[in-house]
């Protein structure tokens, strides 16, 4: 058999396996991310009104007419403020906390380590659903949160909250935390620890060991943790739509809890929907290029 | 000198109480109220309105007698056991294909395809939301199990592909040439040493599936209407979240939903934590 034949042969083979492996993955995955994602793009032009998508009332483009109603609504404004307050107590709230969760129990001050770890990542695992309807109960006017500020305050009365989303970020603070226990520990982990000791027998403090040699080994895990925290926060909906469905009078709304209703609530109104999940991906993606473009300006020490 | 000492280490040791004092205060954070939450399903709701803070008196399992009958419990838990299992051997199975061909079959179409994955790790569902609704609508399979399943096994491609094409790069490729020289063919290779060898990272990716999958609520929630294509987190919502004023049963309702990934993570407390630092990894 001449060898240019075989080599052909084998070149086919070769192909022919690679799309046999790529393809049903790549079919499923194109179908219902990437052709969606850019059909949402186009749906937020257009002037489609509900019904058949193809055949039925034709569709036109509209240009950003959509995207004008929605910079022209309070609402949206109201969401986005909420979103960024979610964004701020993820990334200096629960990244914080966690770090210091992990450090206490990486350098091994405590002991239990593996005790205190399983138990405050514990809220991590269960559904969202759950911790929704669990804390929406729990301070509720019937629940245990007035009944347990009665203990230490007897003349409490239970009113509406001049501050609504007060609860719903200490229950976001109160989940997530622990992941970020998790990530630290796991990085930390991955650290010399010779290095560390001798540090310490060369007399660097505590404090000069975190500053000096943690942190910056630490630095690309901060920016990455930053970006989860960031489009974690983008991304709430779960919580939110089981512990308060947005209210009262919408102000406890997100982006995301805004879209669901334009989208699924009384008469749909798909383009405008569509309008705002392209900016809620244009503000993720902006804000993840700040925190990149922080990192190159300001970090870096490794 | 012996003072400086002394006055030192009571300086540690306070320092080192406080530690604990922070840790436990944590700890007990994390864990009172899924307590408040066990103690109060086993009392009737006559007595959490009397006593809302302390251990039942009678502790009575009517309430989730009653939860599991009128929340239709079983069918909920068999339908998320069918679509969590499904898309989690579908996702490993299509991962580890496709990963096996970025990472060791050369060719011209991997950069673009593999990056095309890459940034559906940065997509959100909210952006797919409505076109999903409106596409599984157009293709009839709306209020169906397939058309749960088909987004479900897309979604969690991404972190499978990257996580999988990563690993099994770093399997020897001379091991594959070797085998090729042999004269075994892709396929053959792929069952006999990179499905074997690539077994860790399949942990991990089952992992991050499993606990995405089962707790999905969102998605499940607009693409189905009847309840028998329902899964728990949606049944949970829809029976404990209508009760309003009938807590014991509301609350048992709650521990149902919680008790099946509270059993997961206690068995896979290392694998999970360990799923959850290598999906980090994705910035």
């Amino acid at each position: 058999m001449p060898k240019a034949h075989t080599l052909a042969d084998a070149k086919r083979e070769q192909r022919r396996a690679y799309w046999t492996l790529v393809l049903p993955g790549f079919l499923v995955y194109i179908s219902v991310m990437a052709f969606p994602t850019i059909f949402s793009i186009f749906l937020s032009l257009s002037d489609y009104s509900g019904g058949k998508l193809f055949g039925g009332k034709p569709v036109h483009l509209v240009g950003f007419k959509w995207y004008q109603n929605l910079f022209a609504d309070e609402y949206f404004y109201l969401a986005l403020k909420n979103n960024m307050w979610i964004v701020l107590v993820s990334v200096f709230g629960q990244i914080p906390l966690g770090f210091f969760l992990a450090y206490v129990l990486y350098r091994g001050i405590v002991k239990f380590a593996d005790f205190f770890q399983t138990m405050i990542y514990l809220p991590t695992v269960i559904s969202t659903v759950v911790i929704g309807i669990l804390w929406k109960s729990f301070f509720a006017p019937y629940g245990a949160f007035p009944e347990l500020v009665r203990l230490f305050n007897p003349q409490y009365e239970y009113g509406i909250s001049n501050h609504p989303m007060l609860p719903v970020l200490f229950v976001i603070l109160w989940m997530y935390t622990g992941m970020y226990l998790i990530i630290f520990i796991a990085n930390l982990q991955k650290i010399d620890s010779a290095v560390i000791e001798a540090a310490r027998i060369d007399g660097a403090t505590e404090g000069q060991t975190l500053r000096y040699i943690i942190l910056p080994a630490l630095s690309g895990v901060l920016v990455t943790t930053a970006i989860l925290a960031i489009s974690g926060s983008l991304k709430s909906f779960d919580l939110i739509f089981v512990m308060t469905a947005g209210g009262p009078a919408n102000r406890t709304s997100v982006l995301s809890i805004y879209m669901f209703d334009k989208a699924f609530k009384g008469a749909p109104r798909y383009p405008l929907a569509n309008a705002i999940s392209t900016v809620m991906v244009i503000i993720s993606f902006v804000l993840i290029g700040l925190t990149k473009w922080a990192e190159s300006k300001f970090g870096g020490r490794e | 000198m012996r003072d400086v000492k002394d006055t030192r280490s009571t300086r540690a040791k306070i320092n080192l109480g406080l530690t604990y004092a922070v840790m436990i205060f944590f700890t007990v954070m994390a864990i009172y109220p899924l307590l408040w939450l066990a103690m109060n399903s086993f009392k009737t709701t006559t007595e959490f309105q009397l006593n809302k803070l302390g251990i039942p008196r009678d502790w009575v399992l009517v309430n989730y007698k009653d939860a599991w009958v009128r929340g239709k419990f079983p069918i909920l838990i068999l339908n998320s056991i069918i679509y969590t299992g499904i898309t989690t051997v579908a996702t490993l199975i299509f991962s580890f294909m496709a990963g096996f061909a970025f990472a060791k079959i050369p060719n011209k179409a991997t950069k673009y395809i593999h990056g095309s994955f890459v940034i559906g790790l940065l997509l959100t569902l909210q952006s797919i939301m409505v076109p999903l609704f409106l596409i599984i609508n157009w293709v009839g399979l709306y209020n169906s199990r397939l058309g749960v399943l088909i987004p479900y096994i897309g979604i969690a491609m991404p972190m499978g592909i990257y996580l999988g094409t990563e690993y099994i790069k770093a399997i020897p490729t001379a091991l594959v040439e070797s085998a090729r020289i042999d004269g075994a063919t892709y396929m053959k290779i792929f069952i006999s040493i990179i499905v074997p060898m690539a077994a860790p990272v399949g942990v991990t990716v089952a992992i991050l599936t499993v606990t995405g999958t089962w707790n999905e609520f969102m998605l499940i929630n607009i693409l189905t209407s009847s309840d028998a294509l329902k899964s728990l987190p949606v049944g949970v919502q829809k029976f404990a979240g209508a009760l309003s004023s009938d807590f014991g049963k509301q609350f048992a309702a709650l521990m149902i939903g919680l008790i099946p990934m509270l059993l997961f993570y206690m068995f896979f407390r290392k694998e999970i934590t360990k799923g959850v630092a290598a999906g980090a990894v994705k910035g």
